[in-house]
């Protein structure tokens, strides 16, 4: 007996037909090509530049070289900055999932008078800049901050903790920030898992955990790997909440791209950075997609 | 051997272009207006404070209308070099501090000023004057501290052990920084390497650098910091908001801060530009900025209150002992600063 209704099956990951495509394609074409225009050309601009050299005051010489990609690799410094960025992107992002997934499943569930309400809220941090939201952290962050004036107020401790201006500082910052990305992805994908399969389940005999993990899990794959893409690539990209809430001696790659180009008016070194860090960010974006998909792929199958 | 990029064709014409374009298109309606002086500055405060003091006042009764064109100081800087060779740039004025502007100079971007266009420079102090840039106001690196607890006298005593933890320094003042920590080596400004090694002792000593000096007003106000090398100027600025802070010059010197103004080459408002020179040194316009900014005037002929004068002004012992900063060498060691502050200091 089959118990997958139709609004079981998840969202299909496969190719509209190539009629369908061409035909949605055309209206798609203002977009694409302003996007190429926009996007596409200054990235060009910017890969010919990280192939010249640099000249404190002509800005760089004409060259065709990789030097400043190699600089970048054998400098322990720069290394260790590109390691961090993934380090903290890649726990902010797997903490954003954790805590992202439970409220993406609540709004899922919750009743339709409610629902809008309740996106709204998931929404609203958005609504305030990264920046005057990193101003809030170190209000409440700060050694007299309201999470320090707390613990020392119920005499949890006797000195200020030291929040601000530490590597849990940005990673909590940038959870705060993706978070409502996360969640708005698995929600929109778990309202396409229907509820009577774990009610299935349940009457089967698998426990809520189980039921969860063999059942609303893998048919929330594709939402469960489209946020995961969209906020990696938001973490590995941070820009203000480091520099705000990680202080002068947290250094992560888009701030020293930043650095490179307008503070040390090096643009061939800060091109160079830019595209290691994009580079980076798409490899390790298709290698755990596909490490995902490949996954429950074979799982599904063995279960068939 | 690769050629320097010539930045009027190719390379600027793109690359630069991006930089400057947005300006650029901006700034289209603006050149119409035959005297619209375009002003490269900082926002906030200081722009306000210019507009108040200089603008409405002295340069719109004369005809010449302004247009700001506000970006911190290094995009400044690259939109100074990457539009240096084109015949025409976007900006009239470049506002900068005094080791900014002489690397700026070094790059050929910058006018010669003349002189005669500018009478008002007769007063200036000879010592603040160069001859690519109108000073226009300036301050000296003094130690800020609490007194309930603590008493400085010296950039040396930033090294004291009773004060372990409780130095602050500012992270944007790193070069000044290391001048400080040379002189308090007994090196000289013209070579940085004592001030390196006696910067990693204070290391060790736990002090606390800060991103910003506003993160550094809330580490003085809460007591995290007790003491912090800044400008006189920005301490009456904290004073005025009740920090419970004062300051002292210290024993080896205050290491001072200027702030200039300097004319492109290709600046396409030149008139506009030198009138705005002058107006700065009006001493109406000084003294307006001496009690909003606490920045002290670079002319002899502006006069202010004697309770002004006493709290953010060098006196004749103190201007005499000013540490003269060796622009060259900052120069020339630019990326080197920067690179050991960020690799060795902070790391």
């Amino acid at each position: 007996m089959s118990i997958a209704g139709p609004r079981a099956s998840a969202p299909s990951l496969a190719p509209a037909s190539g009629r369908t495509a061409q035909g949605g394609f055309l209206p798609a074409l203002p977009a694409t090509l302003l996007v190429a225009l926009i996007v596409g050309l200054p990235m060009m601009l910017l890969f010919r530049y990280s192939l010249n050299q640099y000249d404190r005051y002509d800005l760089m010489r004409e060259a065709l070289t990789l030097d400043n990609y190699l600089a970048i690799f054998r400098d322990s410094f720069f290394r260790n900055v590109l390691l961090r960025t993934i380090v903290v992107a890649t726990i902010s992002t797997g903490a954003a999932l954790v805590l992202g997934f439970p409220v993406a499943y609540f709004l899922a569930r919750a009743p339709a008078h409610w629902k809008s309400f309740l996106i709204i809220l998931v929404v609203f941090p958005l609504l305030v800049g990264n920046l005057v939201r990193a101003a809030g952290w170190v209000a409440v962050m700060g050694n007299r901050g309201f999470v320090n004036q707390l613990l020392l107020g119920v005499g949890v401790i006797d000195e200020p903790l030291e929040i601000l201006y530490t590597p849990t500082a940005v990673v909590i910052g940038i959870i705060a920030v993706v978070l409502p990305f996360m969640t708005l992805s698995l929600q929109s994908v778990l309202e396409q898992v229907d509820p009577s399969l774990e009610e299935a389940a349940g009457n089967l005999g698998a426990r809520p955990f189980t039921a969860f993990r063999r059942v609303v899990l893998p048919l929330a794959m594709p939402g469960v790997i489209a946020g995961t893409v969209l906020v990696f690539i938001l973490c590995m990209n941070a820009y203000a909440t480091p520099v705000l809430l990680g202080g002068p001696r947290f250094h992560v790659m888009a701030p020293q791209v930043y650095e490179q180009i307008t503070g040390q008016s090096n643009w061939p070194f800060g091109g160079a950075l830019a595209f290691i860090l994009m580079a980076t960010t798409l490899v390790l974006t298709v290698a755990s997609t596909q490490l995902m998909q490949k996954r429950y792929a074979r799982r599904a199958l063995w279960k068939a | 051997m690769p050629h320097v990029l010539p930045l009027t064709r190719r390379a600027l014409g793109l690359g630069a272009g991006a930089l400057a374009a947005s300006t650029a298109l901006g700034l289209g309606r603006a050149r119409a207006q035959a005297a619209t002086c375009v002003i490269g500055t900082w926002g906030g405060d200081y722009q306000n404070l210019l507009d108040a003091n200089i603008v409405k006042p002295l340069l719109e009764p004369k005809g010449v209308s302004v247009q700001w064109d506000v970006a911190p100081q290094n995009p400044r800087k690259n939109k100074l070099i990457a539009e240096r060779r084109l015949p025409q740039g976007t900006l009239d004025i470049a506002c900068l501090s005094d080791v900014d502007m002489y690397d700026i100079s070094l790059s050929g971007a910058l006018d010669t000023l003349d002189e005669s266009k500018v009478p008002n420079l007769k007063n200036a102090v000879p010592a603040l004057r160069h001859p690519y840039a109108v000073p226009h106001i300036y301050s000296g690196m003094v130690l800020v501290y609490n007194p309930a607890h603590a008493q400085p006298k010296a950039y040396a005593d930033l090294w004291d052990e009773k004060y372990r933890g409780k130095v602050g320094l500012v992270d944007l003042l790193y070069t000044q920084i290391l001048i400080l920590a040379t002189v308090a080596a007994g090196g000289t400004p013209s070579d940085f390497e004592p001030g390196k090694k006696k910067l990693i002792e204070l290391k060790k000593l736990g002090v606390r650098v800060l991103p910003t000096n506003e993160a550094m007003a809330q580490a003085l106000q809460s007591g995290e910091v007790w003491i912090t090398p800044m400008w006189r100027a920005r301490c009456v600025q904290w004073q005025n908001a009740g920090i419970p802070i004062t300051n002292v010059a210290p024993a080896e010197g205050a290491i001072p801060i200027l702030f200039e103004f300097g004319v492109p080459k290709n600046a396409p408002n030149k008139d506009g530009a030198y009138a705005f020179l002058n107006a700065s040194l009006e001493p109406a316009a000084q003294i307006g900025f001496a009690q909003k900014m606490g920045y002290a005037p670079t002319v002899a002929n502006a006069q202010l209150p004697p309770e002004l004068t006493q709290k953010l002004s060098f006196n004749a012992a103190e201007q005499a002992k000013l540490v003269k900063t060796d622009y060259d060498y900052v120069a020339k060691e630019y990326q080197n600063l920067k690179q050991w502050w960020d690799r060795e200091f902070l790391a």
